[in-house]
């Protein structure tokens, strides 16, 4: 098992290393803005331009710029600095990381709470008026963009600007150390937003899943040996259909951590994904190789913790 | 994204001229300035004028929103519309112009007018006794007052890379700054503490003084600075509530991309300003969200935009809340072509092109007669010269006479131009535009153009930035290009040649950050320019830039089609104040009510 893990650990090691290359590429290879240009100014002087761009270390060639970048980010944890606002990428993002933490984690617990049960009960009794609503609800919810949906809960239900002013708006983000019962009150319009289409996708899932599980020989056999049905259910089926989820789950969490863009545009939450939208803006490439790596960060490690919960789970992993 | 928030984020400033040292007093400046009256609160259609009146309210906190960072907070370094719209209320320049009067610049730091000499290759400015630095932290320089060698640094320091002034080499030609990287400039001396004396390297004195509006002008103490400019990133710019405040207020609080905070400087003397700083506090939100910004400025209380409004907000406020929203000109919009290849090297294609251009077409795709008027010259309405251009009528030039495009002109130019159909032979025209809307419609509509005269158009369209600095703005790019979707200006300060040289002077083509879009590059052109940047007397000027704004038309240097209109929108309790000359809040005159 320690040799399963130190192999996938050695593996995310590799990925991140080609992540960030691939960045610095792509950066360079494909059309994108001049940072020297855009720090100097419209009316500046080639000459300022190209004392910038000495200072910034962009004559250099692309190889050296490359290593002299991963040796700060190896040996010191240094991401350099943005060549936008002078700030340190490192604490931009680690400053960030709290809002985007939050909308992560209490959308999952929405979407989870949610999707489960939907998921389950829609399974369970087919073609119900309640599966015929949920999931046509669900289909709708996947449907919706999240950034339409963010504006119609916020012209809906914004405390400033809604018809029916329930919930608190955009630009009311405060941080939990601050006001624990505002970033809660902040953030509850958001989570449901940014909740909403996961839940229906995993709701779905989920259904989708149970109904092939149940209607498996094991399920059967299950109860034939008269256990109840709650058991046949819940510790036969959805403990089998649940499986692919997982999978999924760590996927998303991944992807959640690394910014949710739209999201937190919308509801003005200084998190990962705003900063990375505007690093992509104002061609940023320390902000933009920050937030890139970051990102992939998570998603590697989020994927190595479902490798080794799989292999924990199923022994056939560790040996494949 | 719109492109207008782009575009006001990252291009130079209008301004309006200074009255010279040997032409005015500061009795006769500070005179030419409008009084208020309640009787300024409306403006024509019924909107908002954005004028101070008597009796605004003292205190409060007034909220922004908007959508765009800052680029640079240093003084050295502030350059961008947002960028000064905190630089103006938290710094003192040399000169400034009242909301009201963009026309006339006043001494705000400044004593009295620059005194320019005869030659016109000096000029000195006296600086006001009393002002004192405000800082967050107490320091070393905290009360400390400004002296001359404070301006002297700071022009000093715009030349140290860490600190990378962009338009100082434009604007102030002082002699040894070509060898200054930092460093002490020889063509810079304090006799006194309170005289600044800039010796140029030209006689280009008249032109050098209407720039001492910029904000380059702000004084910055060395000895608490100088320390500061030796490291990298610039710690006076990346954290700027460090900086030594001279305005009425300062950035108590900035937190990247999220938001500044200004409390007033208790160091700031009201005796020594005219600026009344009513508000006690301004909070600015960064990253807001403009459709949502849009409705909550609208609901709620004590806000007001940062940035350009969406078109849906603007709308929504020109129709429902009138009192509440102010459009002021600025700056202009033009389709540049490359006078240098084939087919626009040819003087009657580009003739046929403009004629063929549908220019209302384009003000319609931009948000239609709110958002601008349809331009006929280069120079707008708040820009001296413009009159003189030929004003809102134009200069006569048949190609430009029809607003929706004229077939029969343009087929009448192709004809001169040696295409005996009246058409081209499908010759292929590479174009690039901007992808943001409505800067893509605009385009759309410029290659329709372009195609109806019979060519070939490649059309592509990319990100501004990368338009601008990978393509447009590098000259070996540009050369291989017909039509860069680069189009608009908005000057530095509110004078023709800072409005037209960027644009049209040949020496404006450079390797790199070329801002001549069109390689328009006209000896005759360009020694007029030369000779009309020495001219002090503002009429005298007026009339020379004006007439190098007709030959411009007259040789089809780029089609212009749009004078800007910006507009700004506050909730119902606040009394917005606009800057005329950059056409954003003038926070040191903006209220609650």
């Amino acid at each position: 098992m320690a040799r399963y893990i130190l192999r996938r650990i050695g593996w995310t090691v590799v990925l991140l290393a080609l992540v960030s290359a691939v960045t610095f590429v792509i950066f360079y290879a494909l059309p994108s803005a001049d940072p020297a240009v855009l720090r100097a100014g419209r009316q500046a002087s080639p000459e300022l331009v190209a004392q910038i761009r000495a200072r910034l270390g962009l004559d250099d060639p692309l190889v050296v710029q490359y290593w002299t970048y991963m040796k700060d980010v190896v040996l010191h944890f240094d991401f350099g600095f943005s060549y936008q606002s002078g700030e340190s990428v490192r604490a931009a993002i680690v400053s960030r990381l709290p809002a985007t933490i939050s909308m992560t984690v209490g959308a999952l617990v929405i979407w989870l709470a949610t999707a489960l049960p939907i998921g389950v009960i829609s399974a369970i009794r087919r073609r119900s008026l309640l599966d015929r609503v949920t999931m046509t609800g669900a289909l709708l919810a996947i449907s919706a963009p999240v950034y339409w949906l963010a504006l119609v809960a916020l012209y809906l239900f914004a405390s400033d600007i809604g018809v029916i002013p329930i919930f608190d708006g955009a630009n009311t983000y405060v941080g939990i150390t601050q006001d624990p019962v505002q970033w809660f009150a902040s953030l509850l319009l958001p989570w449901l937003v940014l909740a909403a289409g996961f839940s229906a996708f995993y709701a779905r899932l989920l259904r989708a899943n149970l109904v092939e599980v149940m209607g498996e020989d094991y399920i059967r056999t299950a109860r034939a040996k008269g256990l109840p049905e709650r058991r046949v259910v819940w510790r036969h089926g959805v403990r089998a259909a649940i499986t692919p989820i997982v999978t999924v789950l760590g996927l998303d969490i991944g992807v959640l951590l690394g910014g949710s863009i739209l999201t937190e545009s919308v509801f003005n939450i200084p998190g990962v994904g705003r900063y990375a939208y505007d690093a992509i803006r104002t061609a940023d490439l320390p902000a933009i190789q920050g937030t890139v790596l970051f990102a992939a960060f998570f998603i590697v490690v989020a994927n190595l913790v479902v490798d080794i919960a799989y292999a924990f789970l199923d022994p056939r992993v560790r040996y494949g | 994204m719109n492109d207008l928030r782009l575009r006001r984020a990252r291009r130079p400033l209008p301004s309006r001229p200074l009255l010279l040292g040997c032409v005015a007093t500061v009795a006769l400046v500070l005179g030419a300035c409008g009084g208020s009256s309640s009787d300024k609160k409306v403006a024509a259609g019924g909107f908002a004028s954005g004028l101070p009146t008597d009796g605004q309210k003292r205190g409060g906190t007034l909220k922004l929103l908007g959508s765009e960072g800052f680029f640079h907070l240093d003084p050295g370094g502030s350059y961008f519309q947002l960028d000064y719209m905190v630089t103006y209320a938290t710094q003192r320049p040399l000169y400034y112009f009242k909301p009201d009067d963009p026309k006339t610049a006043v001494p705000d730091l400044a004593d009295g007018p620059p005194q320019v000499s005869a030659d016109n290759k000096t000029v000195t400015v006296k600086i006001k006794s009393g002002i004192r630095y405000g800082t967050n932290k107490k320091t070393a320089i905290t009360g400390k007052e400004v002296t001359a060698a404070d301006v002297k640094y700071a022009f000093e320091r715009g030349l140290n890379p860490s600190v990378a002034n962009g338009y100082e080499g434009v604007y102030f030609p002082l002699v040894g700054a070509d060898k200054a990287k930092g460093g002490p400039i020889s063509g810079i001396t304090t006799p006194d503490a309170h005289t600044i004396v800039f010796k140029l390297t030209k006689p280009f004195g008249a032109t050098t003084a209407r720039a001492l509006v910029m904000p380059l002008t702000v004084p910055v103490p060395k000895s608490y600075v100088a320390p500061l400019d030796a490291k990298q990133p610039n710690p006076y710019d990346a954290q700027p509530e460090r900086q030594a405040f001279t305005g009425p207020y300062m950035i108590s609080d900035y937190k990247a991309g999220k938001t500044i905070t200004l409390v007033r400087n208790p160091q700031w003397d009201p005796k020594t300003d005219f600026k009344p700083a009513y508000l006690d506090r301004i909070e600015w939100t960064i990253d807001a969200d403009p459709n949502v910004a849009g409705r909550q400025i609208f609901s709620g209380t004590g806000l007001a935009n940062a940035d350009t409004p969406t078109a849906g907000a603007v709308k929504r406020f020109a129709t429902r809340a009138k009192d509440r929203i102010t459009f002021t000109p600025l700056g202009n919009r033009f389709v540049g072509v490359n006078t240098q290849r084939k087919p626009f090297s040819d003087i009657n294609v580009r003739k046929a092109f403009a004629a063929a251009l549908d220019r209302r077409a384009m003000l319609l795709a931009r948000g239609g007669p709110l958002v601008g008027q349809l331009a006929t010259h280069f120079l707008p309405p708040t820009i001296p010269g413009y009159d003189e251009a030929g004003g809102a009528k134009g200069t006569g030039a048949d190609y430009l006479a029809n607003p929706s495009g004229d077939p029969a002109v343009a087929a009448k130019y192709m004809k001169l131009a040696g295409f005996p159909s009246g058409k081209a032979n499908g010759e292929k025209v590479v174009m690039l535009g901007e992808n943001d809307s409505p800067a893509k419609e605009t385009a759309q509509i410029t290659r329709d153009a372009i195609a109806s005269l019979g060519f070939d158009v490649s059309f592509r369209l990319l990100d501004q930035s990368t338009l601008y600095s990978k393509f447009c703005g590098v000259r070996t790019e540009l050369e291989k290009i017909d039509v860069c979707g680069f189009a608009g200006w908005l000057p530095d300060f509110s004078d023709p040649y800072a409005m037209l040289t960027a644009n049209f002077y040949g020496k404006s083509i450079t390797a790199v950050n070329n801002s001549n879009a069109s390689l328009f590059d006209d000896p005759a052109v360009n020694a007029a320019m030369d000779k009309a940047a020495l001219i002090a007397d503002a009429g005298d000027r007026a009339k020379a830039w004006g007439a190098i704004d007709r030959r411009l038309v007259d040789k089809v240097a780029a089609v212009p089609f749009l004078f800007d209109n910006v507009a700004n929108i506050a909730s119902k309790n606040v009394q917005g104040v606009v800057g005329q000359w950059i056409a954003s809040w003038d926070l040191a005159y903006t209220s609650l009510k």
